[in-house]
């Protein structure tokens, strides 16, 4: 007797008919757990964020608030500070990433320059150290080296003669200072994707450049960059996503001060629910955050796509 | 400072009442009875973090003896605590037995209901309590309408530290008015007889630490945050209309403007512990800080002044009576403690007059009219004199005591942060806080007069 066949699938027909060829193939009880784990961690959650985004609800004062529609979205678009906390997000993650990939790239052909030399590992491992860090961590720690009274970097400066600097503690210098701070931990992931595109490179495209009396920045535009392309693409985009996420480094170093020099989106969603726990207001702006996200990634990878086909 | 016939009569009246429950309390309580057998318990406290959580560690041995059960104290910071304490509410978890409350909470710990009321225990056990014998304007501060949500264990004022030694040299008088201070430290700042010395240390950071600032001075400006809430108000939260934006609140934050020129590199992020810390290394001539630092300052691992420094009230605008500025903690049960006896065993014991003795003689600081008046405790902290005249002259609603207070806090704190990193004039930051803090109290119920 023939075992029993599953029926013939319909890949092409109409959505019912796909779909019971779906649920009948042998494949699906095994897909099943999977997928019902990732629409419970992932759906419900987002579905049921939507959903308290449009109460009016205080944790604090339980039985209280109800429906109000959008009026937390509306709030929130003509929130000032929210709107700061927009603006900034966006230097914060452009700043980043554009001294991830300077420095990056410049630091990626330093360590291909000595990939056979003694010691080029050790070097590499403990450029990367700073990416093991938790980033509360490295928030703590950077606002106390960089305590301008009781720090250890101002008292460096000024014991070589120079002055200190406000740091994290004047407006002026708090979003560079954050900036810096994010790009020291996060750089070395850039430029070990970098570094991976240049070894890929074949020896023999550096000698054919050098037979041709290629320059350095020929051999950087022509050689390098085409061949890191492809692997920057997805750091870039992943660093995207970071940065719109940043929190850690905030909370710990500056909760969004001093005044609102580094207030970004996600420390504006975090005040909201977990020190005023405003869980409606709060989750109207974690959804507004994520289509943001999503809208910004999503136009990236676009631009970055059509330039990659663009060069080829 | 200037003693007028109502303080004068205060303090008597008070003293008085010290000494006769100080008298009621030399009489040993015998624990071994009074508590129950707790064998095999485990009480869990949820803790704030200040300097004097080190002392639950000795003084919790004696109860655990007593009654058979395990003391655990989570301490955490302000923020964490307060977070933790209201998820744990809304959760109804009986994960903590007992927890403290910070005076602005205790509004909003009474209306979610997440504490219990304490009067009935209170009054079985009246003659341990002796609530009559706490601070008078923290006893307000533990109440909330009929009830009492908390045994006030931790009360604090903020009092003008300063350098003896720097004021002698200077020819300098204590601090007593805000000119007098804002004096003081423009003498101190960039003056070569005090090298590396700056005037003072102010809570400067974004949020809270200057949202509370705002409500220690304003007081003392001759202003008030609300229309219905200042000193002898019969009713401080019937009319909610905020007043932020007061000649008397902008010139306050003016003066916080001012005040930045005085203090070191970096203060525009200082909170309660570095306005601590620069004074306790030196750094700074005197500081306005919470009472509950100053054991800290005597000790020589943490700090350089232990010799040279005295206390004296928190300085007043002049012609304005003053108002020192009164915080700290209340000891509640949690409404949903599966403990509850265990939980009241401990707070009546914690807090009695013995054990808080013991308690403030490890550093804690003293909430007890006995305590503040008792020889070995003025010994060890010779600043109980500031603290007992601070207590006869402040105000339990300080800062309000209503549930959106921290969000109220909070949202002055934002405009002021702004206003001191030049984002904002003064006058258009507290006129923000004003209309974002009337909007709030206005949704929630609040009367609030255009």
């Amino acid at each position: 007797m023939k075992p029993s066949q599953p029926p013939p699938s319909a890949p092409n027909g109409p959505p019912a008919s796909r779909l019971r060829s779906f649920l009948a193939a042998p494949a699906t009880p095994f897909l099943a757990p999977a997928v019902i784990y990732l629409a419970l961690l992932t759906l419900f959650p987002f579905v049921y964020n939507l959903v308290l985004s449009t109460t009016r609800q205080n944790l604090a004062r339980p039985g209280q608030g109800g429906f109000v529609g959008v009026d937390n979205y509306v709030t929130l678009f003509t929130s000032d500070l929210f709107r700061i906390a927009v603006v900034q997000t966006v230097l914060v993650a452009l700043g980043s990433i554009t001294l991830e990939l300077v420095l990056g790239f410049l630091i990626a052909r330093l360590f291909f320059a000595v990939r056979d030399a003694r010691g080029s590992s050790l070097l590499r491992t403990i450029y990367i150290l700073p990416m093991m860090l938790t980033p509360v961590v490295s928030g703590l720690l950077w606002s106390y080296i960089l305590n301008p009274t009781l720090g250890i970097a101002n008292y460096l400066l000024e014991s070589i003669g120079l002055s200190g600097f406000a740091w994290f503690s004047s407006g002026r210098t708090a979003l560079i200072t954050l900036i810096a701070v994010n790009s020291w931990q996060w750089g070395p992931f850039l430029m070990l994707l970098m570094l991976a595109g240049l070894l890929s490179i074949p020896r023999e495209q550096y000698e054919a450049a050098e037979l041709d009396g290629a320059r350095w920045y020929h051999v950087v535009r022509s050689i390098e960059l085409p061949a890191i392309r492809d692997v920057l693409l997805i750091g870039l985009i992943l660093r995207l996503i970071d940065n719109f996420r940043l929190f850690d480094v905030v909370y710990a170093a500056t909760k969004g001060g001093p005044g609102t020099a580094t207030e970004v989106v996600s420390m504006f969603a975090f005040r909201q629910v977990f020190q005023f726990f405003n869980i409606g207001y709060g989750a109207a702006a974690s959804v507004v955050i994520l289509f943001m996200g999503v809208l910004l990634t999503t136009f990236a990878v676009r631009f970055l796509r059509r330039e990659e086909t663009r060069v080829r | 400072m200037r003693l007028n016939r109502f303080t004068i009569g205060t303090l008597a009246a008070v003293t008085a009442l010290a000494l006769t429950l100080g008298a009621a309390s030399a009489q040993d309580v015998d624990w071994s009875a009074e508590l129950g057998d707790h064998s095999g318990k485990t009480l869990r406290i949820i803790m704030i973090q200040d300097p004097w959580v080190g002392a639950f560690g000795a003084i919790n041995e004696r109860f655990e003896e007593l009654t058979g059960a395990r003391v655990i104290i989570d301490s955490f910071g302000y923020d964490e605590t307060y977070n933790k304490e209201i998820l744990a509410g809304s959760s109804r978890s009986s994960e903590y037995d007992v927890i403290v409350l910070d005076s602005p909470w205790i509004g909003q710990f009474a209306e979610s209901g997440f504490v219990d009321d304490l009067t009935g225990l209170i009054e079985a056990d009246a003659e341990i309590v002796q609530f009559a014998d706490f601070v008078p304007a923290f006893q307000e501060v533990s109440r909330w309408g009929d009830e009492i949500v908390g045994i006030p264990f931790g009360a604090y004022f903020i009092m003008n530290h300063y350098r003896t030694d720097l004021f002698e040299e200077a020819g300098l008088e204590p601090i007593r008015t805000i000119d007098d201070f804002k004096a003081a430290a423009a003498y101190f700042t960039g003056n070569s007889d005090f090298p590396n010395v700056f005037g003072t240390a102010m809570n400067n950071q974004r949020g809270a630490p200057i949202g509370q600032a705002y409500f220690e001075y304003i007081w003392n400006f001759g202003g008030r945050p609300f229309q219905s809430t200042y000193p002898g108000s019969p009713e401080p939260y019937a009319d909610m209309t905020p007043l932020l934006d007061s000649p008397e609140s902008i010139a306050l934050v003016e003066f916080f403007i001012e005040m930045l020129q005085y203090q070191p590199a970096g203060a525009e992020n200082f909170a309660w512990d570095e306005r601590a810390t620069t004074f306790a290394v030196g750094r700074t001539a005197m500081v306005n800080a919470w009472s509950v630092r100053t054991p800290g300052f005597t000790n020589p691992e943490q700090s350089g002044v232990g010799d040279v420094f005295a206390t004296t009230l928190f300085p007043h605008v002049e012609g304005v009576d003053p108002v020192p500025p009164l915080g700290g903690w209340v000891m509640g049960i949690n409404r949903y403690a599966e403990q509850k006896d265990l939980a009241w065993d401990y707070i009546k014991w914690f807090t009695s007059p013995e054990i808080h003795k013991a308690f403030v003689l490890e550093g804690g600081p003293p909430s007890r009219l006995s305590t503040l008046q008792d020889e070995e405790v003025r010994t060890a902290q010779p600043w109980a004199d500031t603290l007992m005249q601070s207590q006869a002259m402040s105000y339990a609603e300080v800062r309000p005591r209503i549930p959106e207070a921290f969000e109220i806090i909070d949202t002055i704190g934002l405009y002021i942060s702004q206003a001191v990193q030049g984002q904002l004039t003064p006058a258009e930051a507290m006129q923000r806080a004003n209309a974002d803090v009337a909007k709030l109290l206005r949704d929630n119920g609040y009367v609030v007069n255009d």
